[in-house]
């Protein structure tokens, strides 16, 4: 009889150690756009294969993107996103690594939608910035699903616009971020 | 007589200048269907290239197309937009291929465990720096080309 009790206590604690395991949430199916919205033209691009690694104990959040795998409509506008403005032979991946600053108000076991602040460095074309951007976090059997929008200069990241192409391209591109995190099996 | 020929060749010109000029700028990115690889690989001898030496992986590779060879670990499905990753089940490192929109009906004729060739656009390699993922080498506008059982 103590040999079953010890058993069944055995699992039981396994159960709640393995079902409490679920800190880390990741993609590498996540999607970035950006838009640049120029007086004659509007250039955008789609990326696929976003990875995102989010740690809900501590909030600390992190992507990556190789910048070969953005999508543009026109081939030419893709050659020189790579070639004259990103430069992605040097610069192939780009990164964001930062901090949830509202972790603690987000209950992750909990169905629901929350609005949240992300702050961290994000680096372009070999330049660090820091950044602040708006987002917000549902959660939904099991998974998160992690969503934000924010603008950022191209100026900022040593990415210059000739001035025969300035109508064309604006400094201003927005960006998007949507990506359906799933648990992390460690 | 001879000024009508020379002007009518010059608006010639400048007519098919313009229709290529209008042609480039409008053109849209090329199917690889009928483009033929650089390089034929293994999945497995792929990852160890970038593993071993990626800045020598990546100079070889750079806007490369390559078909790999490998076995299907599994293929994710995000909104009707496909991801064949390729590998050995025994390692976290894999060839993550990005299915052209042009060619997602061949999917759903292979499955976890089939070997097969898919041919692909090399985009670079995810080094994995937190040891939880594992590391990629990530390809995009990728074509099934052929499967075995």
């Amino acid at each position: 009889m103590n040999h079953k009790i010890s058993v069944l206590s055995g699992l039981l604690l396994l159960t709640v150690v393995t079902v409490q395991g679920q800190d880390k949430f990741f993609t590498k199916n996540g999607r970035i756009n950006f838009v640049s919205k120029g007086k004659i033209e509007t250039i955008q691009a789609n990326h696929k294969s976003v990875t995102c690694v989010l740690d809900t104990k501590t909030g600390n959040i992190q992507f990556a993107v190789l910048m070969k795998g953005f999508e543009f409509r026109k081939a030419l506008m893709q050659e020189h996103f790579n070639e004259n403005y990103v430069e992605s032979d040097k610069y192939p991946r780009s990164e964001f690594k930062g901090q949830v600053t509202s972790n603690n108000a987000i209950d992750y076991t909990k169905d629901g939608e929350y609005p949240v602040q992300v702050k961290g460095k994000l680096t372009i074309h070999g330049v660090s910035r820091d950044v602040e951007a708006e987002g917000k976090i549902m959660v939904k059997n099991g998974k998160l699903q992690a969503r934000s929008g924010f603008v950022i200069l191209l100026s900022d990241y040593n990415i210059s616009i000739p001035s025969m192409v300035k109508d064309n391209i604006s400094n201003n591109v927005t960006i998007t971020v949507d990506c359906l995190l799933e648990p992390l099996k460690t | 007589m001879k000024k009508r020929i020379v002007i009518g060749v010059m608006v010639l010109l400048i007519l098919a200048a313009g229709i290529y000029a209008w042609s480039e700028f409008n053109r849209t990115v090329n199917s690889l269907a009928n483009i033929k690889a650089d390089y034929n690989t293994p999945a497995a001898a792929l990852i160890a290239e970038f593993e071993n030496d990626e800045a020598a992986a990546q100079k070889k590779y750079n806007d490369k197309i390559v078909t790999v060879i490998g076995m299907v670990k599994s293929i994710e499905d995000v909104d009707n937009s496909y991801t064949v990753v390729l590998g050995d089940t025994n390692s976290m490192s894999s060839v993550r291929c990005l299915i052209d929109s042009t060619a997602t009906a061949a999917v759903i004729g292979i499955s976890r465990g089939m070997e097969i060739n898919i041919k692909g656009a090399l985009t670079g390699f995810k080094k994995d720096e937190t040891g939880l993922l594992g590391s990629d080498v990530e390809l995009n506008r990728c074509i099934i080309e052929h499967s075995k059982q």
